[in-house]
């Protein structure tokens, strides 16, 4: 134990000491997130493959006119209302796997293992938008969106489909699973020491005594889970950052959006290696520069969260028709903020590095999503400029990027 | 170690002073403009409308109505006569359409006209459930790309395997009829929503907007002027079906993808239009009158030593002696010969830089579009 802390102690000044550098003589990250034990690999994230596939089957389907109540809910908990066993997936292996989305939405042990409270209405949350978008926009699927009126409008070359008040459920579902499944999966459970340490898993470690049957140990292996929730759809899992940004509709996607913007390029980089240089230190035992790494991966997934949020509100500001009366205009405004709206609804999920709590609390968060809807009794047909900008500025305060910088 | 980080700080100091002297040097090639300039942007203004945007749709909606007439005619009898006559009639305003299109403004904006005249690749399936079902509102988004002359271009040329046998379908199906009365119909009453309205008092009021801000008529028609040739000319005629936004070329995505032999002759028709309102030069006859290439040269906009508007036009020359060599169907063309279709994006996209960039700047307007996302 001495010596761990002499190592830690060492790599941490050397760490402090070399601003271009991410190694640290104790631990050397491979090149690659790759790892072996007696020539097998020692990683695994299936379950988080899955649900990312999982989460893309529900949303594709919530603009799938076909689509009952039913199915979409049952994508959602991968079981049937009464808790049989259910089908609705058109990949086959989803419909096999134990995995369900809902199981794992605000389900972090940091934040929800005492707050079940908030974790069911979460969860709820998800299953009232599926259930408005069958109620409220199916049926008006060949009507033309009017303020009060769900149906279609134009987006650029795009049709949209949205609620009376301009929202797309579609959008708040995809851009919400962002937060409540992914963000928190990773930053609030996988990268937790109420995870990562739980039972004797560091003496275990320590020893390297795997899980029975397998090739990791626990702690390899939640680690792991936590990097499967950001690229456990990649081209290359081992190697993922070339296709950052086409691998999934989710987290990916937006990380690879956010390295894009020159503002904040070199973020996907930072992330993977703290991903990879985590996991080579839970192999060498380096449970320092371990948490030095979480604590980067939490700044960094958050930040992906923040951008977008203020990005989609200034786009939606900017997209605003010249001639609020052209009730037709609105599609382009609608859409990002619609994915605002998700964005916003995903900040709770986040985590300062330095503290056990989001950037924003839920209470934060729901005065924010009121003010984006309550500028008028018609909701983001009503929404004034000046409401946008203050969203904006009030998240990018707590962060270190500007409404500017991160706006376009 | 020590060695490789002395060298990047050596670098970024040898860039910051690289920097410092690139923007010296670019603050004193391109003085700074004042929010306004002497120039008199209404006289250009009644240029535009009374001599470029009326006259063009003055005609459009003529060969529209030309259109209108060769469909009553063809569904009152059926000839292969009167069938060809409809088939010229939708040629004729086709061509039409492409001088008026790049004009989105007033109430061609507010109806998005491009959007529901002209979007291609047309939805065939969708317009076959539409004629079997008879149940369908072209004024839905979600139509767009299910009416138009891109869908009339498969009723009369796609809808079965040869001519006879479209003829055919005509014949013997009534809902065909009908999707054919109900496109045409539609293309007349929104291209003559728009005439009607610059004829009804929005001429003056595009006119007396003449002041410099975002929403003034000339930053808002140059803006749309821009969209147009990037998006509209450059990248749905050329550069999409060349496949320059694809991994592989898509040869579907031409223009008039049913009819084929003529997709040349659109593009060049709206090529030759976009150069023309560069110049100001009046759609009937050859007049010519104040237009963003004198107002260039009314500031005397100069980039990297030429004249500004020389060189958009020495571009677009060149874009259209390139452009001549393309064959007549552009379908053939990207699978058979992509690299003259890619040579002629090349083109395109050279003057998109002149006109976004050096012109925008000169002109001291905003692009006010975004590039959407993509999701």
């Amino acid at each position: 134990m001495k010596k761990i802390l002499v190592l830690a102690l060492i790599s941490g000044m050397l760490y402090s000491c070399s601003e271009d550098e991410n190694l640290s003589p104790s631990v050397n990250a491979p090149e690659t997130y790759t790892f072996e034990r007696n020539s097998s690999s020692t990683v695994a994230f299936n379950g988080q493959t899955n649900r990312i596939m999982m989460a893309k089957e529900l949303v594709g389907g919530m603009l799938d006119f076909a689509m009952t109540k039913e199915q979409l809910l049952e994508m959602y908990r991968n079981e049937t209302a009464s808790g049989g066993d259910a089908a609705p997936f058109e990949n086959s292996d989803l419909n096999s796997a134990t995995q369900s989305i809902k199981s794992k939405v605000a389900a972090s042990s940091d934040y929800f293992s005492t707050n079940t409270t908030e974790s069911s209405e979460v969860k709820a949350d998800f299953e009232s938008w599926i259930n408005a978008q069958i109620d409220e926009v199916f049926p008006n699927q060949n009507k033309v969106a009017a303020p009060g009126i769900a149906g279609q409008i134009a987006d650029g070359s795009s049709t949209r489909y949205v609620n009376k008040l301009g929202l797309e459920y579609n959008q708040a579902v995809a851009k919400s699973l962002i937060g409540a499944l992914m963000a928190d999966q990773m930053l609030n459970n996988y990268l937790s020491s109420s995870v990562l340490d739980a039972n004797n898993n560091q003496q275990e470690n320590d020893d390297k005594i795997t899980v029975d049957g397998k090739s990791y140990t626990y702690m390899e292996h939640y680690w792991d889970e936590a990097y499967g929730y950001l690229y456990g759809t990649a081209t290359d899992k081992e190697n993922p950052n070339p296709t950052v940004g086409s691998d999934d509709d989710f987290l990916n996607k937006y990380l690879g959006r956010v390295d894009g913007d020159e503002d904040f390029s070199g973020i996907a980089d930072d992330l993977f290696n703290a991903l990879k240089l985590g996991r080579a230190a839970i192999v060498e035992n380096g449970y320092s520069l371990r948490d030095e790494q979480v604590k980067i991966i939490r700044e960094k997934v958050s930040q992906v969260i923040a951008v977008r949020a203020v990005y989609y509100l200034q786009q939606g500001k900017a997209a605003l028709p010249d001639d609020r009366n052209n009730e037709a205009a609105y599609g382009s405004t609608f859409h990002a903020l619609s994915e605002g709206y998700g964005f916003i609804y995903s900040l709770r999920f986040t985590r300062m590095p330095d503290s056990d709590q989001p950037y924003f609390t839920k209470s934060e968060v729901d005065t924010m999503l009121s003010k984006l809807m309550g500028d008028g009794a018609n909701g983001l047909w009503d929404i004034e400029e000046s409401t946008l900008d203050s969203i904006s500025e009030e998240i990018a305060a707590k962060f270190d990027f500007t409404v500017a910088e991160a706006g376009s | 170690m020590s060695k490789y980080y002395l060298s990047i700080k050596a670098f970024r100091f040898i860039w910051s002073w690289a920097m410092i002297i690139f923007m010296v040097a670019c603050s004193t090639e391109n003085e700074p403009m004042t929010d306004t300039d002497n120039f008199d942007r209404q006289v250009m203004l009644v240029n535009w409308a009374d001599n470029i945007i009326i006259p063009g749709y003055e005609n459009y909606v003529g060969k529209v109505t030309d259109m209108v007439n060769a469909k009553n005619v063809f569904l009152e009898d059926r000839s292969t006569e009167n069938f060809d006559g409809l088939k010229n009639a939708w040629l004729e305003a086709y061509i039409a359409w492409q001088s008026v299109s790049m004009f989105e403004i007033g109430k061609a904006e507010e109806l998005s006209i491009r959007d529901y005249t002209n979007v291609y690749p047309t939805d065939n399936a969708g317009i076959e459930d539409n004629v079997n079902s008879e149940s369908y509102d072209l004024n839905l988004p979600s139509l767009r790309d299910q009416q138009g002359f891109p869908a009339l271009d498969y009723l009369l040329y796609g809808s079965a395997e040869n001519s006879s046998m479209i003829l055919a379908r005509f014949e013997a199906e009534e809902n065909l009829r009908n999707y054919l009365n109900d496109l045409i119909t539609r293309l007349s009453d929104l291209s003559t929503a728009v005439l009607q309205d610059w004829e009804g008092g929005y001429r003056d009021e595009f006119i007396n907007n003449d002041g410099s801000t975002a929403s003034s008529s000339v930053n808002k028609l140059v803006n749309d002027y821009l969209f147009y040739y990037e998006k509209a000319l450059r990248a749905g005629k050329i550069g999409i079906p060349a496949g320059v936004f694809s991994n592989t070329p898509l040869s579907n995505r031409v223009e008039a993808f049913y009819k084929q032999d003529v997709s040349k002759t659109l593009f060049m028709t709206s090529l030759n239009a976009s150069i023309d309102f560069f110049n100001g030069r009046y759609f009937n006859g050859n007049g010519q009158g104040e237009s963003l290439k004198s107002y260039l040269d009314f500031l005397n906009s100069v980039t990297d030593g030429s004249n500004l508007s020389d060189l958009i036009n020495d571009q677009f020359t060149s874009t259209k002696v390139q452009a001549e060599s393309l064959g007549e169907d552009f379908y053939a063309e990207v699978e058979n010969n992509n690299d003259n279709m890619l040579q002629t994006y090349d083109e395109l996209q050279t003057n998109t830089i002149l006109l976004k960039v050096d012109m925008f700047q000169a002109l001291n307007i905003q692009v006010d579009y975004v590039d959407a996302d993509g999701d």
